[in-house]
């Protein structure tokens, strides 16, 4: 042993590199090693995950689709001082963009400017079909001619919204505000203010879905985890096989459970409880999106809370009987705090499934039950104003992320267990 | 165990192949006794029939919008809407079609240059005739009437044909209702008009639903696609009745997306928009066919619509019949391109308040 500590300096290994070299040598395949079995699992994340979020934040605030068509008009309009209607200039200038512009283009920017003033589309398509026949001026009083929307100023100052080649219009329309010509911040139009609504709904609902789903798979977990085994499993089945059912099904047979001539107020009427005439409303309102949800929802709430009380030892609740507590306070004391983590991982995972939730609502909401995932399928689908979109994406994904912030500060994520 | 993922993988790689090979087109409509119809009417009939696969959508251009902007066309034929045909093909979403061989036969001129006609449908209140059996309701008016007709309505979750049909129950006429609706204060009247049912209303958004709520007496009448009520009508006996007053005439078009299997797809299309084609369809479906010829196959073949035990005559359960366009309105598919978001945003508004 000693031997071999006889010469100073580093220790070297047998082909005479030292033992330090080597050895980060040997760690550096490692990790490349490791990283490399990872890197599927990563490349899986970038391109499915980060790259789509991504794409929907550059949406949310990309407002260059108009710029690349109408770039000088733009130019020129800065100059306006939004007093009555432009100059000839500017007028000019949009006609020859228009009139030269190729390919669909047009159409796209139109269904854009469209979003700040309603006909716009109409405008340029039948103003590009007519300023084919028109080779000079003036160019003001000839658009005029051809349609009187180009004399009215409301069109021309909504293209004040559109001069910057990023917005935070589709932020501010996501929470019932908007520029107005000068850019300034404005109140939306009252008729047309749903978003703010829509948001308190969606986190009204969320909470109540959650807390129901709190109440009611908190004792159903306490039996699943206390009962013995071949009752236990005969309960879990339960909460199982409505988890396996299609949600459509399941939906739909809410549906004919709540309607006012469904089955739920038929026995009511029968045991004489409520008049034929005076049927609850059940059915195509929040309380039935509610309702529907916390069934739906359960068993996420479910099984975290159940994994996490299997663990809870019975000991420690006997010992606490024994120690000379009462049953409230031994289940109080020892048992609720151990079953947080649970707790803590339920309510997430509903809370977090419930603010997103589309078909529920959409189903069973009727008029008052529609929630943002509503919209902003309609926005998807409907009016292709996928920015919007984006932009009510990027708001559910922070009020998220903020959530899981809260909850970290307060509880800590180590104590969150899923099983 | 290697070998045999290895020829697994193969086999499904070569199946993509033949499968690409056999399904020629893919053909999206509604579904339901609809695309039923198209299937009987054009499909099966097709000389390639056997290599379209049939899906469902429920409408709106953002799938489709999606596809071509991923690159990625799954889908060949679309059945949609006039708006959506105007957009998409702005937009550059739809191939274009020669329509020299059927522009002049139209009813109405087609709303874009990617489009080959199909049919007239239209929005429709409808009851039960069990529901009143004194007084019957018989026009718009009566709909909006819940004084004289107490019990709910059923209606749809989106405002196209709404605001058309409130401002005739408001008493404006048919034919002026756009120019009504171009002005801000006809918007305000129409809503005005829908508040007095906001709190009788039932919504719904599935075409079958409303037939469902009727049936159930979950509303006492409701506004429906004329084509289901006529299918539950003609081909399941039910005690249906029309109200054909402010009757909403909406086109229905296909197209063919761009970047998808075009040159099948315009094929296919050619032969879907015959008049033959057209007037076979409505062998099937109460809707009124786009092209002037097909109505004339149709009134020398009457009974037409096809039911065991004898067939009927189809002509009255159409939309386009003469005494329901009288009172009917053309829905204007520009005006709706142009202010369709900013009315359903409203409409949305009025729904949640």
């Amino acid at each position: 042993m000693s031997q071999s500590q006889t010469s100073s300096g580093p220790i070297l290994t047998t082909d005479g590199i030292p033992l330090k070299v080597s050895l980060k040598k040997a760690e550096r395949i490692n990790k490349i090693r490791a990283f490399l079995l990872v890197l599927p699992l990563l490349a899986f994340i970038v391109i499915s995950f980060l790259v789509p979020i991504g794409d929907m934040l550059a949406r949310s605030i990309d407002d260059r689709q108009i710029n690349t068509v109408f770039p000088k008009t733009f130019e020129v309009y800065k100059k306006w001082d939004r007093q009555g209607l432009p100059s000839e200039e500017v007028y000019k200038t949009m006609f020859f963009e228009l009139k030269n512009s190729e390919g669909y283009s047009v159409g796209k920017a139109s269904t854009r400017m469209n979003y700040s003033k309603s006909g716009w589309k109409s405008l340029l398509k039948k103003s590009k079909r007519k300023f084919k026949k028109i080779e000079e001026g003036p160019f003001k009083d000839k658009m005029i001619a051809i349609d009187k929307k180009w004399g009215d100023p409301e069109y021309w100052l909504a293209l004040g919204q559109m001069v910057d080649p990023t917005t935070m219009g589709y932020y501010l329309n996501a929470v019932d505000l908007k520029y107005d010509s000068s850019k300034n911040i404005v109140q939306q139009k009252e008729n047309r203010r749903i978003y703010n609504k829509t948001w308190i709904k969606t986190f009204k609902v969320s909470v109540l879905v959650t807390l129901f789903c709190l109440l009611l798979g908190y004792p159903i977990s306490y039996l699943l985890a206390t009962l013995p085994m071949k009752y236990s499993n005969l309960l879990m089945i339960c909460v199982l096989l409505p988890f396996w059912t299609s949600l459509l099904v399941r939906t739909v047979a809410w549906m004919v459970m709540l309607q006012q001539k469904g089955v739920f107020n038929n026995l009511m009427v029968m045991a004489g409880l409520i008049a034929d005439e005076n049927r609850w409303q059940l059915m195509y309102n929040q309380t039935a999106v509610v309702i529907v949800m916390t069934q739906i929802l359960l068993p996420f709430m479910v099984l975290p809370l159940y994994s996490v009380m299997k663990t809870i030892s019975p000991t420690y609740m006997r010992a606490a009987l024994n120690l000379g507590a009462s049953p409230l306070h031994a289940f109080y004391k020892i048992y609720m705090p151990n079953s947080i983590p649970g707790v803590s991982a339920g309510c997430l995972l509903v809370f977090i499934l419930a603010i997103g939730y589309y078909i529920t609502p959409e189903l069973v909401g009727g008029k008052d039950g529609q929630m943002v995932g509503n919209w902003i399928a309609y926005h998807l689908k409907t009016t292709l104003n996928w920015g919007l979109c984006a932009a009510l994406g990027a708001i559910l994904l922070a009020v998220m992320t903020a959530l899981y912030w809260a909850y970290n500060k307060i509880v800590g994520i180590e104590n969150i267990k899923l099983g | 165990m290697r070998k045999a993922i290895k020829a697994a993988f193969f086999g499904l790689i070569s199946m993509a192949f033949v499968g690409s090979a056999i399904a020629e087109i893919t053909f999206v409509s509604w579904g339901g006794a609809y695309t039923a119809s198209q299937q009987k009417a054009y499909i099966d009939t097709w000389s390639k029939g056997s290599g379209v696969t049939v899906e469902n959508y429920n409408g709106g251009l953002g799938e489709i919008k999606a596809q071509v902007e991923a690159g990625n066309v799954t889908w060949d034929v679309v059945d949609v809407l006039p708006d959506q045909a105007i957009t998409g093909c702005d937009e550059g979403l739809f191939a274009k079609v020669d329509q020299s061989s059927f522009i002049d036969d139209m009813v109405v001129p087609p709303v874009s240059e990617c489009v080959v006609p199909q049919i007239f449908w239209a929005y429709t209140a409808f009851y039960d005739k069990a529901a009143f059996p004194g007084k019957k309701p018989k026009n718009i008016k009566d709909f909006f009437d819940v004084k004289k007709f107490p019990g709910k309505r059923g209606i749809h979750t989106w405002a196209n044909a709404l605001i058309e049909m409130a401002l005739v129950a408001d008493g404006v006429k048919a034919s002026k209702v756009y120019e009504v609706m171009s002005t801000p204060e006809g918007i305000d009247r129409a809503f005005a008009k829908l508040d007095t049912i906001k709190d009788h209303v039932v919504f719904w958004s599935a075409g079958s639903k409303p037939l469902e709520l009727v049936s159930s007496g979950e509303v006492v009448m409701s506004l429906a696609y004329n084509g289901r009520i006529g299918a539950a009508i003609l081909s399941e006996g039910k005690n249906f009745e029309y109200i054909w007053d402010a009757t909403v005439l909406e086109q229905e078009y296909l197209v063919a997306i761009k970047g998808g299997n075009e040159a099948e797809a315009l094929e296919f299309m050619a032969h879907a928009s015959t008049a033959q084609a057209l007037a076979d369809q409505a062998k099937y479906i109460p809707y009124g066919p786009m092209r002037k010829s097909s109505i004339g196959i149709i009134k020398k073949g009457e009974p037409w619509f096809i039911k065991e035990g004898g067939n009927i005559d189809i002509l009255p359960h159409m939309p386009t019949a003469p005494k329901v366009l009288k009172r009917a309105v053309i829905a204007d598919p520009e005006w709706w391109a142009d202010n369709g978001a900013e009315i359903h945003e409203r409409f949305g508004a009025w729904k949640g308040s």
